[in-house]
């Protein structure tokens, strides 16, 4: 007899590569063990989320998969985040190369003070100069597939920081798409929207899964269960239990996660 | 188990279990006193019944009402969820109890003017039915315990109330030919007899939701049957 967990209507494929694998990660703030040996293994084209309390690690976690943390001399990171079969955490990868193939979206929409348009081509004319027909073709289809397209293409030269919170939103990611990353990293991308611009991103996020392998944190666990097909939770640093999301959301194996879960945790 | 960190969501869970403890209870009595009112023939007790099962209906909309109220409210995960839609279930499946616990007190009515078989006819029934009341307050304790394992045994010893129903059956059918004066009695019987096997299947169905609720597993829908010459019977019975 098949359990519910297996009629889950999420398509999940056991058998997807595993895009990123994080093996025996340790992270330090200074003198402060923030993550301890973290083992998880992302899969492509599926979304993965992190869920947890407050400090528990996730969102340290998630910056590490593009280097944010190399910004600061105090903070380290030990152990292998395996992209495609190379440790990203070692000194001689290129940052800027790894953060054109890991992208970024994060909790407060960034949109740069610079029209729509430039928003989007920036972050191709970073490591690319492509023709202006081309540009402007790959501008389009980034706005498109970040469902932004039918709102701005009137305004396309007006200033990104004039459209609503949701829009800002759909314009960093399709700045992100935009250079084709293969990995995007989203943090809390809908915890500032209201319902409706978060019922977007939800969406956005199911159709670019078919391209991309997501990872994301957030706080709401319905979020999770709706848009996740793996889901990590995790508690002061360590892994607690990685399972495929309906599992961890309707019969999780750990008493911990079960109690986080349905709001018993502390 | 720990607390919510929000207070009212226990309070709210809490309810439910209360209210669908009043429901067993209710049903409990309701197939016991409707036994007594048969074989007694004891309509003032019969009408009693017949106007308990109003309350019970009631009540069954109230459990459904509150679970739906709380899922939309909490957006209930994991084994809260399980929960909820265990407490539905249940109500669901007392408030069948009750229906059928009714049945028999209007058949009690029905057959109080009737010709009177031998007293031996209603033994069978009797025996039968405490059996059933015993299944049902075991597997609502087990409920309310939250034990899976005694709501394990009950689901096991279902065959023994269905091997019962089959022998019945074929008892009932000999006075009838005995005497045909206890058709009409002994048909009634019969669909008595029947109601109680039913109750025994929602007891069961019961037992598959404490499995669910406590595990998170379906428990796997073909039980061993003892007793083969159930489906032929079931046949003749045209149910």
């Amino acid at each position: 007899m098949l359990s519910t967990l297996e009629l889950s209507p999420q398509s999940l494929d056991a058998e997807a590569p595993v895009r990123i694998a994080v093996k025996n990660l340790d992270f330090y703030y200074g003198e402060h063990k923030a993550l301890k040996n973290i083992n998880l293994d992302f899969r492509d084209r599926h979304v993965t989320a992190l869920i947890g309390p407050s400090g528990c690690g996730k969102s340290t976690l998630l910056r590490i998969f593009n280097r944010i943390y190399s910004l600061y001399p105090e903070q380290k990171a030990t152990g292998e985040i395996l992209l495609d079969g190379r440790n990203i955490i070692s000194n001689d990868v290129d940052v800027n190369e790894l953060r054109s193939r890991v992208g970024m979206v994060f909790q407060k929409p960034t949109p740069f003070p610079m029209s729509i348009y430039d928003n989007v081509a920036f972050g191709i004319r970073l490591y690319e100069k492509p023709p202006k027909s081309e540009l402007d073709d790959r501008v389009e289809g980034a706005l498109r597939r970040a469902a932004l397209w039918d709102e701005v293409k009137d305004k396309l030269k007006s200033s990104g920081m004039g459209l609503s919170g949701g829009q800002q939103q759909r314009l960093c990611i399709a700045r992100t798409i935009a250079q084709k990353p293969e990995v995007i990293l989203f943090d809390e991308p809908t915890s500032a929207l209201d319902p409706i611009s978060t019922g977007k991103i939800e969406d956005l996020l199911e159709q670019l899964k078919s391209d991309f392998t997501i990872a994301i944190v957030t706080h709401n666990m319905q979020q999770a269960a709706r848009i996740s097909q793996y889901t990590a939770f995790m508690y002061l640093g360590e892994v607690v239990e990685f399972a495929p999301t309906n599992t961890i959301f309707m019969n999780p194996a750990k008493k911990q996660t079960q109690d986080y879960v349905t709001g018993r945790f502390g | 188990m720990t607390d919510h960190i929000v207070r009212s969501y226990d309070a709210d869970l809490e309810g439910l279990r209360r209210s669908l403890a009043e429901m067993g209870g209710m049903a409990e009595r309701m197939l016991g006193d409707s036994t007594v009112a048969l074989v007694r023939r004891d309509t003032t007790l019969a009408q009693k019944i017949i106007s308990a099962d109003q309350r019970l209906d009631n009540l069954q909309r109230e459990v459904e009402e509150k679970a739906v109220l709380t899922i939309a409210r909490r957006q209930p995960l994991a084994n809260d969820l399980r929960e909820l839609i265990s407490a539905i279930r249940i109500a669901a499946d007392i408030e069948r109890v009750g229906d059928l616990a009714k049945n028999i007190a209007k058949r009690a009515v029905a057959i109080s003017g009737q010709f009177q078989p031998p007293h031996r006819a209603v033994v069978g029934l009797e025996h039968i039915s405490r059996l059933v009341q015993a299944q049902l307050k075991e597997v609502l304790d087990a409920y309310a315990a939250g034990n899976e394992q005694k709501a394990l045994e009950v689901w096991r010893r279902d065959d023994e109330i269905d091997a019962l129903y089959t022998s019945l059956f074929r008892e009932l059918l000999t006075y009838m030919m005995e005497d045909p004066r206890n058709i009409t009695f002994c048909t009634h019987l019969l669909f008595c007899a029947k109601n109680i096997e039913r109750i025994g299947d929602h007891t069961t169905n019961i037992a598959e939701t404490i499995h669910y609720l406590i595990t998170g597993d379906s428990l796997d829908v073909n039980r061993p049957k003892l007793d083969t010459t159930n489906i032929e019977v079931e046949a003749v019975t045209g149910s």
